[in-house]
């Protein structure tokens, strides 16, 4: 039963983005709700094109980076710096609705000085930039890669591996995942460019919006900032749990069929309860829930919590994982193994929910499986992918001729170099790696 | 600059949203709508086991702290557990800009009430276990019979939907699920590291406010309602779409790369020790002039000269050695200094930033107005941390409608239920005696 679904919500909204890897996610948002996204791409391509890993080749139309982060954009493949296409640009921004620029800042602002000569009669055009650290303030300069923003964004200082004993760390901080700065930024700008338009509804106004990347990795740190703002202690970072200013107990644990389970009690009652049940039922001998129990909790703590840790490890170690998962959920116990990204196309839940979307790639002569969305009406997804990332330029004379421009025009800007018309022999066939 | 005179522009005016949300994922959402100037109501019960976790969880407002008191770090010895629910320092963290109201959704009367206010409302918001609504007769379809324009979000650890309708989640167990926990660590024989918060109970809030601001759209546009079923577990799918792409076309297993860049010729890249406890700086050179620039700044010494390290191949085929002769010269640094230094030789460079360095220090934050000092009515005026995009025209602003941070529990019990609702003061007063509110 459909329940009332956001497919195509963004269906009257046409997206122009033009720029790096940090914008790519957040237009591609937009697109799996419907908005047109245009992608203007330098002739020598998007420069997240030259990010891997690569299907063959290094090639920028094999990069997978740039595969998943564009599904459903139209390319476009225009110099912006030439003159001669201003009269293009102003016949294709003066009907945008969200003009993204994304990148480090000089590279923006120069960028947006040339797209705003060409959009100065669209007054409800919605400006968004995304930069490292936005359009002001004593960084808005520095140079920025996406590891450098997680450091400096308080990420890294949270994620990482136990300390010794002695409170030494032998390893360092962790990026905990690759061009994760981007993804929150792009997630938040997505957010921001929603609230534009709709204050655009009400107003008939645009406006610009200035998104900093490294606001954007700060704000997720949970309590590391309220604990040291409201009681000045600093949170440790320690293996696979949260933060917190003392060191916890280790939650990773073995299966008997060795993997990895993240499996612990939060203090509630009702899970210990849980774990009582699921002791009893494998038969494991315990004092938890009894009086003997509940005395060691007053008189040591923490050597309490090592007993009820050690009977979750006898646990864990007595079954196999998906056994386990299974027992545990129908407790009410919030265990999970830890599974690889590539685990969940098997999973029979997100084939249920249609998480993936299937997407045709002629050029391979097969479909690949994308993660497509991340909720769904009860039956249909909110996210639709349905188009593979675009080849460069592939719809340079589609789109140009969509807003306006001659047929005689489009010939004469690709004859000058101006822009560049992907041709049909420019398809990459699939090749001998690729399975 | 806005004038304070005049009325704040915002993007979310007139947009009513009954937040049933605790914890972090649920309430995540309706803060950013709030911050866009929804009328947020929180709906709480101080019931055992209703009672939002974040409450009465570390950390917690110092004892000295009061509704007249400024902002003075120090010790919390005084916290829900004790029966006081409006000392989180987390929780106020997470809940600006929101009322607040106690409703007692056990009740007949409780649930008839929660009805009467979703007639007019835009959308509501729920976190619950993926059963709750439904077994308290208040789940979408119901809920769409009295208000068919209405928005109805429920977020769950791996989605209501599906095979594992059922599944309890936390932020941690849906990243292990999802594959996000396996991705962070340095590379195998080590354990994964996983992630030291959740970002799956930050990204579903995200998504959250983006999906209920397209919805809104929907609903202003063409009258519609929509349910939204949104999965934890998608949410940290999303961001795993290139590994599972690759192992589709490879069948190779991801792998971990702890701070290397695997994808790009990038060397160095990583977290180097720098002079102090536990002091990193991050480095990230990207071309060979990056890397010159880096071996001018530690005055050349031979071994960076060798000429293996010229060229970006030749930095990742040695990348472990590179990394040592690296530390050895950060290990002697002050990492702001170095950040400053290799920063004006165009080297992207960071410090590892803790909390106080974020929060003491950081002098980009504090330009562009990162932290936003608002009152609370227990615990006076504390920080809270702010949006991360400045909006022109309807700009991001964290206290919303209230001006306050988070509300004490059903601090708003008399201006929601009397001039929100309509009751009258005797209607009041006998929903308290009943305890329904």
């Amino acid at each position: 039963m459909s329940l009332g679904n956001l497919r195509g919500a963004l269906k009257d909204i046409t997206v122009v983005e033009a720029g790096d890897e940090m914008g790519d996610y957040a237009a591609m948002l937009l697109g799996g709700l419907g908005a047109t996204v245009i992608k203007l791409e330098p002739l020598a391509g998007s420069p997240s094109r030259a990010i891997g890993p690569f299907a063959t080749d290094r090639d920028p139309e094999q990069s997978l980076y740039f595969w998943r982060y564009n599904l459903n954009k139209q390319s476009i493949c225009i110099d912006l710096d030439n003159p001669a296409a201003a009269d293009a640009l102003t016949r294709l921004l003066g009907k945008a609705d969200v003009v993204l620029m994304a990148g480090e800042y000089q590279a923006v602002a120069r960028r947006r000085s040339i797209l705003q000569r060409c959009m100065s009669g669209n007054r409800g055009a919605i400006e968004c930039t995304i930069t490292p650290f936005g359009l002001d303030g004593p960084y808005r300069d520095f140079k920025a890669t996406d590891l450098t923003l997680m450091a400096l964004g308080g990420i890294m200082a949270v994620c990482g591996y136990d300390p010794n004993d002695d409170g030494h760390y032998d390893t360092p901080p962790i990026c905990p995942a690759m061009w994760h700065a981007y993804h929150i930024a792009g997630e938040y700008a997505a957010i921001a460019i929603n609230a534009a338009l709709n204050f655009r509804d009400l107003s008939g106004e645009g406006q610009l919006i200035d998104v900093s990347v490294h606001e954007a990795v700060n704000t997720c740190t949970e309590i590391a900032i309220p604990t040291y703002i409201y009681n000045g202690q600093t949170v440790l970072r320690q293996t696979a749990r949260h933060a917190m200013p003392a060191v916890t107990q280790m939650r990773l644990v073995t299966t008997r069929d060795n993997i990895l389970m993240l499996a612990s009690i939060s203090p509630f009652e009702r899970e210990e309860r849980a774990l009582i049940q699921l002791l009893d039922q494998v038969g494991i001998e315990h004092v938890l829930g009894k009086p003997e129990y509940k005395e060691l909790e007053k008189q040591d703590y923490r050597a309490a919590l090592t007993y009820r840790n050690d009977l979750i490890e006898q646990v864990v170690a007595s079954l196999p994982a998906e056994e386990l998962l299974q027992r545990a959920q129908a407790l009410g116990l919030a265990w999970s193994p830890i599974r690889r990204p590539e685990d969940n196309l098997a999973d029979p839940h997100f084939a249920a929910r249609g998480t993936f979307a299937s997407i045709e790639h002629p050029e391979l002569g097969r479909r690949l499986r994308y993660p497509g969305t991340v909720a769904t009406d009860g039956s249909e997804p909110h996210f639709h992918y349905h188009r593979r990332a675009p080849r460069l330029g592939e719809h340079t004379a589609q789109v140009l001729s969509g807003a306006g421009v001659a047929t005689a025009e489009i010939a004469a800007l690709a004859a000058a170099g101006v822009i560049r018309i992907a041709e049909e022999g420019e398809r990459r066939p699939s090749a001998s790696r690729v399975q | 600059m806005e004038s304070p005179n005049l009325p704040k522009r915002r993007a979310l005016d007139g947009v009513r949203i009954i937040d049933l949300t605790w914890l972090q994922v649920g309430p995540q959402a309706t803060r950013i709508l709030a911050t866009f100037g929804a009328q947020v109501i929180r709906v709480e019960w101080r019931g055992r086991g209703a009672i939002d976790f974040l409450r009465y969880y570390a950390p917690f407002a110092p004892d000295h702290a009061t509704a007249d008191g400024g902002r003075i770090q120090g010790a919390a010895r005084s916290h829900g557990v004790r029966g006081n629910y409006d000392r989180g320092a987390y929780f106020n963290n997470t809940n600006p800009g929101k009322y607040g109201i106690t409703l007692n959704l056990n009740h007949p009367k409780g649930r008839d009430l929660l009805k009467r206010m979703v007639r007019d409302a835009n959308a509501l918001c729920e976190n619950f276990s993926p059963s709750q609504m439904d077994k308290w007769g208040l789940g979408y379809e119901e809920l769409h019979k009295i208000n068919p324009r209405l928005i109805y979000m429920r977020t769950t650890g791996v989605g209501k939907a599906g095979v594992y309708k059922d599944y309890v989640s936390y932020g941690p167990t849906a990243q292990a699920f999802s594959g996000l926990t396996f991705l962070s660590g340095l590379p195998e024989p080590y354990q994964p590291a996983g992630w030291g918060y959740s970002y799956l109970d930050h990204s579903p809030g995200y998504f959250g406010a983006m999906l209920v601001m397209a919805a809104l759209r929907q609903q202003r546009i063409e009258g519609k309602g929509v349910y939204i079923d949104m999965s934890q577990s998608e949410t940290g799918l999303m961001l795993t779409g290139t590994s599972i792409i690759e192992h589709q076309l490879t069948g190779r297993p991801t792998q971990r790369y702890g701070n290397r860049m695997p994808y790009r010729d990038w060397a160095p890249h990583g977290a180097f020790r720098c002079a102090g406890d536990d002091n990193w700086i991050a480095i990230s050179v990207q071309n060979d002039d990056q890397w010159q620039g880096l071996v001018d700044e530690m005055g050349s010494p031979q071994w960076a000269r060798d000429r293996r390290f010229a060229h970006s191949a030749g930095r990742k085929q040695h990348e472990d050695e590179l990394e040592t002769k690296l530390t050895a010269f950060t290990l002697t640094q002050e990492r702001y200094a170095l950040m400053e230094r290799l920063q004006a030789r165009g080297i992207p460079a960071g410090a590892v930033q803790k909390a106080a360095d974020r929060f003491d220090r950081d002098p980009q934050l504090k330009a562009r107005g990162y932290y936003v000092d608002l009152p609370h009515s227990e615990i006076g005026v504390w920080p809270i941390e702010g949006f991360p995009a400045k909006l022109a025209a309807s700009p991001a602003d964290v206290g919303g409608l209230t001006g306050r941070a988070a509300p004490k529990l059903g601090e708003d019990n008399q201006f929601i239920y009397g001039e929100v609702l309509g009751l009258s003061p005797d209607e009041i007063a006998a929903l308290s005696a009943e305890e329904v509110i």
